[in-house]
């Protein structure tokens, strides 16, 4: 079976070149129009890559983020009108795994998306469990658990945990960490990095506010102690 | 040379003004007081003194009169007489010019002779008469009085030196009254100028504020009808201006963002027909070939005009990260270009680090480099100088140089270089260098060109950035400005050596 991708814009001749641009890549492609068409579509038929641009007419892009993310640990990817506004964070917030900005070139979507399909079925850096005091990884079933209790990553998510596990006590840069998990390499943006840790800490710490596991390190950046 | 003498500000000539006419009326003031009071206090001294006299007088003529006159008599008597003053003078035989006269003094050392000459004559004349002088710095009046019938001439003499004494103390009490009064309506000028020019200093506040990009700046509402027209035209103005600049602001950036859509799905469309360029026919494949050229230096413009609207539209944030200067802008350079760029660093900036917007910093790298790739036949060198608490980046090309009078107009948009009359294969949007200096500006730095300090022939484009920590919006839970003195940063892991992805779009 082939890659199934959602597109969600609701200019009809931007879809149809960024469909053509992506069925060139051999991948399906299904397109909405607006929120509430994407939502039924992605119940009928789970895409592995979804592809929304926020600003939509009726729900917006954040609010179809947010519903998918309620059921689904696909990979999204948003579209935002500007690097530095703070729409790429509230859709990092929302649970959206990469960003691009519009005008974007279709060959650096198609390498997102493969980014976030490598990242889907990579084969994990760490083979053993860890335990850190109440959290543990068990990479092979891609399954985390905090004090006994499964937490639900997403495979970003899970992906920049096993990276910080794969050498506990280690800080690991920002740039490092872009590029091991999302495919980036120096150039990219911190932020990426920045929100997903904080949703990461969401999930695994008892009090995200005082995280004990995945801590920052001023100036350097990230790492996960034991 | 001419000399032109620093005219003085507004507020010290007012100052100056109050001052100087303080100065002249308590000046007049006092001078007028003294003069009244010195003359009215001579005049009631020769009065009382004068009742005196004639009282004295008559006695001393009633005991010449009497005829008896033992020894030293007179002198005894004039002792006697009730007076003021300090001395009294007695001389006999006045018109009997062959005998000298006869003279009796007492409580004074002075003789009659030591009386003003014009005095002395009005007196022999027969003339009473009163006379002020000084005899050995001591101010003296004389009373005088001719006791005709008895050829005698009765003298009082007054020593004023009580009366001067008071006048110096009232003098000096004036003159010091008169600078205090000096003093107090200077100061009365400088708080009157300070009140009077206080909403002045506030207008130019405000319209260096708006000069300065904050465009929002108003005056507060005036209750001084004086002020009031003042601060509602020039608050008009303001509002004018700002929707003046705000509109044209709002063009660029809606022209920029309607070309978006239409950009997108042609770009999108020629990517699709290049993946099919082999199946085309040649003429087709060339056609195609220009369209996908133009396509992306469209791009390049509108991106450049986008973010070149953000800064006019002051939306414009640092994102900041702690760099390792010579590393990063390594990076950059490989972004830039596929030439080989040494960057050169002196022994104060190899372990360099700043706090920079990386998207930023790598967009003033690649433009500066495709300025001298476009006009200079490419960068040389890109060199880091480490000064204080500043850092140049150096961008060094062999080209023709940039003449001194062309260089501010450079980092003008849309500016070209002098050489570029025609377009040629010029892929550039015309906005590069403007952009390098809002990028740098925003950092709280600069930029500057220099001719190459080796005398060939060549400009430096030189960016001045602070090389402390800078302070940036942090509001995304990103880790904080470096603490430069955390370990050394062979603890971080290796950043990655691999094929970087562009950094415009992340």
């Amino acid at each position: 079976m082939g890659t199934r991708i959602l597109t969600v814009e609701d200019d009809e001749r931007i879809r149809t070149a960024v469909k053509l641009a992506l069925e060139d890549e051999g991948w399906i492609v299904d397109e909405a129009d607006n929120g509430e068409e994407a939502l039924e579509l992605f119940a009928r038929h789970p895409s592995d890559v979804v592809l929304i641009d926020i600003m939509l007419p009726g729900i917006d892009g954040f609010e179809v983020c947010r519903s998918i993310r309620r059921n689904s640990d696909v990979p999204i990817v948003m579209v935002t009108a500007r690097a530095d506004t703070h729409d790429v964070v509230a859709g990092l917030e929302a649970g959206a795994d990469d960003y691009l900005t519009k005008p974007f070139a279709p060959k650096e979507l198609s390498a997102r998306i493969r980014a976030l399909l490598r990242r889907v079925r990579a084969t994990d850096p760490l083979s053993a469990h860890v335990r850190l005091g109440d959290l543990e990884i068990i990479p092979d079933e891609g399954v985390v658990t905090r004090a006994g209790a499964e937490v639900h990553l997403t495979k970003t998510e899970f992906r920049l945990l096993v990276e910080l596990a794969s050498s506990p006590g280690r800080v690991f840069s920002r740039e490092v960490l872009l590029e091991r998990v999302w495919g980036y390499g120096y150039f990219g943006d911190g932020r990426l990095v920045d929100v997903h840790i904080r949703r990461l800490r969401t999930k695994v710490e008892a009090d995200p506010a005082n995280p004990r596991h995945v801590v920052t390190v001023r100036g350097l950046g990230y790492k996960l102690q034991p | 040379m001419r000399f032109r003498p620093r005219r003085l500000g507004l507020r010290a000539r007012i100052t100056l003004a109050f001052g100087l006419g303080s100065l002249l009326l308590s000046v007049a003031l006092s001078t007028s007081t003294w003069a009244f009071t010195r003359q009215s206090q001579l005049n009631q001294r020769e009065a009382e003194q004068l009742d005196t006299v004639i009282r004295n007088a008559g006695s001393v003529r009633r005991q010449l009169a009497g005829g008896a006159r033992p020894e030293g008599w007179m002198r005894d008597h004039l002792s006697s007489l009730p007076t003021a003053a300090a001395g009294t003078v007695l001389r006999e035989e006045v018109s009997t010019s062959a005998n000298p006269p006869t003279i009796a003094t007492a409580g004074t050392r002075h003789s009659f002779e030591d009386v003003p000459r014009s005095l002395r004559q009005t007196l022999e004349g027969g003339s009473a008469a009163t006379m002020r002088y000084r005899i050995a710095d001591t101010p003296m009046l004389a009373l005088g009085v001719p006791l005709i019938a008895e050829d005698a001439i009765y003298l009082e003499l007054v020593d004023l030196s009580d009366l001067e004494h008071s006048l110096d103390l009232l003098a000096a009490y004036l003159a010091g009254a008169s600078g205090l009064v000096t003093l107090a309506g200077a100061t009365l000028g400088w708080w009157a100028s300070r009140r009077t020019l206080l909403p002045l200093t506030d207008v130019g506040l405000a319209a260096h504020a708006i000069a300065s990009g904050r465009l929002d700046t108003r005056l507060e509402a005036a209750h001084d009808p004086d002020l009031a027209v003042l601060v509602s035209s020039f608050n008009e103005m303001a509002t004018a201006l700002q929707s003046r600049i705000e509109r044209d602001a709002r063009f660029a950036s809606d022209v920029s963002h309607e070309l978006r859509s239409p950009l997108m799905t042609l770009a999108a469309s020629a990517e699709v027909l290049q993946t099919r360029r082999d199946e085309l026919p040649p003429r087709s494949q060339s056609a195609l070939d220009l369209l996908v050229d133009d396509v992306n230096r469209f791009q390049q413009l509108v991106a450049d005009l986008l973010e070149i609207s953000r800064f006019d539209s002051g939306a414009a944030h640092l994102q900041l990260d702690p760099v390792l200067l010579p590393e990063f802008l390594s990076r950059a350079v490989a972004l830039a270009t596929h030439e080989t760029i040494p960057v050169l660093t002196d022994g104060a900036s190899t372990d360099l680090i700043v706090s920079v917007d990386k998207r930023r910093l790598a967009q003033v790298v690649a433009n500066l480099i495709d300025n001298a790739r476009k006009y200079a036949g490419g960068a040389t060198a890109v060199r880091v100088v480490h000064r204080g608490d500043e850092v140049d980046i150096v961008v060094e090309d062999r080209g023709p140089g940039i003449d001194e009078a062309d260089r501010a107009r450079v980092f003008d948009r849309f500016s070209r270089g002098a050489g570029a009359g025609a377009r040629g294969s010029d892929t550039g949007s015309g906005l590069g260098l403007a952009l390098v200096a809002e990028h740098v500006a925003l950092h709280g730095g600069r930029v500057s060109i220099d001719d190459r300090p080796d005398g060939d022939s060549g400009a430096r484009f030189i960016v001045t950035l602070p090389a402390g920590a800078l302070d940036g919006d942090d509001d995304d839970g990103r880790p904080e400005a470096p603490d430069l003195s955390l370990p050394d940063l062979a603890d971080v892991a290796p950043a990655p050596s691999g094929a970087e992805t562009p950094g415009r779009a992340p």
